[in-house]
């Protein structure tokens, strides 16, 4: 499904937006600049019987929600040997008890990816579904907020609604709208202590966010530490050495390799226990008090480009000459042999699918410009910031 | 809903038996170390043209870890070229439909025969990596079918799922498709640019608490504290390129020498694995 | 939760305080999203409906798990109205996934694909798809009624053709079958706890006109009961209808004073303001 989807453009067409996107600077179909993002709206808190939801509606007509649904469920105790993880695990500061370490499963958050017209079973929505669910899972942070005590955690569901028919690649929009609704979402306030049966409040209003905010009334003066946020998928691409943001259904239809990168932002504290150099990354954060990114997965995503038609390249186009005159045997077998070299070699201006792959140095330069300081992933994070969360 | 037509086993899972001696192997730490040099892959055994009936096919076995584990074994056969049925519509390449299955009894935990989707996932994976390396407008109107079983998936008797050790042998086990489907088209006389091989690279905490983190490519999760990031690639050596990046992890964004460096090191272990490929294709044709 | 049917005899409120005969709050907006050729969104009080029409277009290569309703195939003289719903996990108290081939969620395609097969004007358009995709974002009860009106406003909106509005709302009774109460009097649109508790049926007339288009009763009831349930039913839909139709009405005024659409002839007795 997704990025091999159907694309109507002529070989001609491709070949001339594949030229345009090559250029330096590329010039793409809307204008926008590379890095630039297509406009959005959005909103949250959009379902009342809901933990938290988002709606995020791309220019272009895309649409797509996202409800989060937590229930609480009894933790299965294994019967595994204890002693294997605790070491491994980091205590956390909520437990006095040695025994009372706070660990998550990955089982605990269920992930559906609804497109319309596709099976849930497609590949192209388990590959959507686990692409977001493994940047989400992927620092095994995520899944220590769900735990309730020993005995109960939360189980969190996650359902993502595509509402429109899937014009472009829906992955950016998918996890953007995700990303919101966690922001969104609020677990009831636990009244019972221990491992007692869970007891919560049910003021709605006390409950407590499942990513918790900084502080608001800490201005830029006392920079408040940067707070964990749920990770965010984007779409890169490039074209020769062009690398290309938020591509449209059109651009994808060129690319000559495409990425999906998962940032995701952890609040101090947790860094330094897992960086290499800890020391330097304190000094990183104090300096910027920006985004404390990190990067959780990278794919490829096989390009729609190596499906599209070929064009014909004049010299082998029998309405242009090329076998006018060719009676005998010799000059066709001839014809045949340039035939040959014609269709391993790129004529000018003739469009033909990408073969191979990409060079690392373009794929590193991808993700290198999506995490650099004051880079995409910056940009997106702070745009994010600014939607209001009610 | 249960598969009628098969045998099936019983409804609910259990945990198979474990040995009393295991824990107090645990206990006491004695966890086998890795022993080869952190950029050696293990060795592996490849054999093309197993399965006489399909057009291609290939075998890869890998060896296991020290930890007395199951090493990997995979069959991949292909089917085609042939021609695609008269409903579908025009295509002017070939169409790859890639099939990853574990065998039922190829994990600790089993598998049913409904692909599961980490089974639609790898295959996702792979139809990326082979379509790189395919001349795919050689055939148009036809279809090809890879199918790929894992018949013993890498897995130590004593690893425990909280460490959540399934993700990174999924990785481990996509290299090896990766690599045996290679072979298998190469035996099918599918045209492509290139042999692509898998590699595997991981950042990892070994143990002793101050050790730092440390590359090792080919890894065996078993053998380490614990995992931080790893990348699964495939190469195109001849071309230099890569078909299919899989990155997993938790890296700080500062940090991207390590990134790079983990990719350096997956594209060695990909070399390394492609020698094996080529040697084991030119022992076939000489 | 049992439901109090005592208090009802008391005080003639139903549990969220309404009369028998008074609808839920009905909100709805049309033209919600720019890639579809029509949609809306609609609220019957907590019950919540988006609702995406694409079409009438050539049916595509592939057919997916759409149930083809109303009138044939692709092929045939008329266009086919394939309807799918999409029911959310999320949209109910207690979270239930339904898979696709869910016999409840077929049945309501094929319900809605006829009703719509019937009054939209499908012979104009042979040998084409249109296709219907509702999502289902949360239910407190009567959702066929909810997904029927949501999917004639996004009819409207995409420009197809169409004999009159389908609009469709839900009647119960006061007292369960079990109660066997004479006197039990006729309810106007159900909720989820009344539509657990409570004998009802839905029923969708065209237009203006007492014609029914569908009438769906999945409950036991007595036959004495089923007039009175029947022409509240049918008065409601009246009802429904004027709602629909304003809601057409303010964003056609809406988009001609925004200059989106050109001001048609014999719209001059319209009142803009």
């Amino acid at each position: 499904m997704a990025s091999s989807q159907h694309v109507l453009l002529s070989p001609a067409e491709l070949a001339y937006l594949h030229a345009s996107l090559s250029l330096t600077p590329p010039i793409r179909p809307d204008g926008r600049s590379p890095t630039q993002f297509r406009p959005l709206v959005a909103e949250t808190g959009i379902l009342p019987g809901t933990n938290g939801s988002a709606r995020i509606c791309f220019a272009d007509g895309t649409e797509a929600i996202v409800g989060v649904k937590a229930e609480v469920e009894r933790t299965r105790t294994r019967h595994d040997f204890p002693s294997l993880d605790e070491s491994a695990e980091d205590d956390d500061d909520l437990d006095d008890n040695q025994n009372d370490v706070v660990k998550g499963d990955n089982d605990w958050v269920e992930m559906t990816v609804e497109i319309p017209g596709y099976r849930d079973d497609d590949a192209g929505t388990v590959f959507l579904s686990a692409m977001l669910s493994e940047a989400l899972l992927a620092d095994g942070e995520f899944t220590k907020r769900l735990w309730i005590n020993q005995r109960f955690h939360w189980k969190l569901y996650l359902d993502i609604l595509l509402i429109s028919p899937p014009l472009s690649y829906p992955l950016p929009l998918l996890s953007l709208t995700t990303h919101l609704a966690l922001l969104a979402a609020r677990l009831p306030r636990l009244k019972s202590e221990g491992d007692e049966d869970p007891l919560f409040d049910d003021d709605w209003a006390a409950a407590p966010y499942l990513y918790p905010r900084p502080s608001e009334k800490g201005s830029k003066a006392t920079a408040p530490a940067p707070a964990a946020r749920p990770p965010v998928t984007l779409l890169v691409m490039a074209v020769g050495n062009n690398i290309i943001f938020d591509p449209s259904k059109e651009e994808l239809a060129v690319a000559d390799v495409a990425l999906a990168v998962s940032v995701g932002e952890s609040s101090s504290s947790t860094t330094s226990t897992t960086s290499s150099k800890p020391t330097a990354m304190d000094i990183d954060t104090e300096e910027t008090k920006g985004h404390n990114l990190r990067l959780l997965s990278v794919r490829t995503i096989d390009p729609p480009s190596r499906l599209t038609p070929p064009g014909i390249p004049n010299a082998s186009n029998s309405a242009y000459g090329a076998n006018a005159g060719a009676k005998d045997t010799e000059k066709k077998k001839q014809q045949q042999e340039q035939a040959r070299t014609a269709e391993s070699e790129a004529v000018e201006g003739v469009w033909k699918a990408p073969r191979g792959g990409a060079k690392t140095l373009v794929m590193a330069t991808m993700v290198q410009k999506v995490l650099e300081k004051g880079g995409v992933a910056d940009e997106v994070l702070d745009a994010l910031d600014g939607v209001d969360l009610n | 809903m249960a598969d009628r037509r098969r045998i099936n086993g019983p409804v609910g899972t259990t945990n198979p038996p474990i040995y009393d001696d295991a824990p107090e192997k645990q206990s006491e730490g004695v966890k086998v170390a890795r022993s080869r040099p952190a950029n050696v892959i293990r060795r592996m055994y490849l054999k093309t043209g197993v399965t006489p009936s399909a057009s291609g096919s290939a075998y890869l076995e890998i060896e296991s870890s020290g930890n007395g584990g199951s090493g990997l074994k995979l069959s991949c056969s292909v089917h085609g070229p042939r021609a695609l049925p008269r409903s579908t519509p025009f295509s002017p390449h070939i169409i790859l439909s890639t099939h990853v299955k574990f065998a039922p009894f190829a994990t600790k935990q089993r598998r049913g025969y409904i692909r599961d989707p980490i089974e639609r996932d790898l295959g996702t994976h792979l139809e990326t990596a082979l379509r790189g390396s395919i001349i795919a407008d050689r055939w148009p109107k036809s279809g090809v079918d890879i199918i790929i079983s894992i018949v013993e998936g890498e897995q130590d008797r004593e690893t425990s799922k909280a460490q959540g050790i399934e993700a990174w042998d999924t990785m481990n086990a996509l290299s090896g498709c990766i690599t045996v489907a290679s072979a298998a088209l190469a035996d099918a006389g599918i045209d492509c640019v290139d042999t692509v091989a898998g590699g595997v690279a991981a950042l990892v905490q070994d143990a002793g608490d101050d050790a730092a983190p440390s590359i090792v490519v080919d890894p065996i999760p078993s053998e380490h504290e614990k995992v931080l990031a790893a990348c699964c690639i495939a190469y195109l050596p001849t071309r230099q390129e890569v078909t299919n990046l899989w990155f997993k992890g938790d890296l700080p964004a500062s940090d991207m020498d390590v990134y790079t460096q983990l990719i350096e090191k997956g594209i060695q272990a990909s070399k390394s694995a492609n020698r094996v490929l080529v040697d084991c294709l030119n022992e076939t044709v000489g | 939760m049992p439901l109090d049917t005592s208090a009802y005899s008391l005080a003639l409120l139903r549990v969220d305080g309404r009369r028998w005969n008074e609808l839920r709050r009905i909100h709805a907006q049309i033209r919600t999203q720019a890639a579809a050729d029509g949609s809306s969104y609609l609220e019957m009080g907590h019950t919540k409906v988006m609702c995406v029409v694409n079409g009438p277009s050539e049916p595509g290569p592939r057919r997916g798990a759409t149930s083809g309703g109303g009138s044939g195939g692709g092929q045939s003289k008329n266009a086919e109205v394939a309807v799918n719903i999409v029911i959310a996990g999320f949209s109910s108290v207690d979270r239930k996934r339904r898979g696709r081939g869910d016999k409840h969620i077929l049945e309501l395609q094929s319900t809605i694909s006829q009703a719509l097969a019937a009054s939209l004007h499908t012979h104009l358009f042979p040998h084409s798809t249109i296709n219907i995709s509702l999502h289902v974002l949360s239910q407190d009860g009567s959702l066929l009624a909810a997904l029927i009106n949501a999917a004639t406003l996004a009819c409207v909106d995409a420009g197809i053709p169409m004999t009159d509005y389908v609009a469709a709302c839900t009647a119960g009774s006061t007292s369960t079958y079990a109660a066997n109460d004479e006197g039990a009097d006729p309810l106007l649109d159900m909720n989820h706890q009344e539509e657990q508790e409570l004998p009802g049926l839905t029923v969708a007339t065209l237009g203006d006109s007492d014609r029914v288009a569908v009438l769906v009763c999945e409950s036991r009831v007595q036959v004495s009961r089923l007039e009175g349930m029947l022409a509240v039913g049918v008065d409601g839909c009246k009802q429904v209808r004027e709602i629909l139709d304003r809601v057409v009405r303010e964003k056609g005024i809406k988009m001609i004073q925004e200059g989106t659409v050109e001001r048609g002839v014999g719209l001059n007795d319209m009142e803009l303001d």
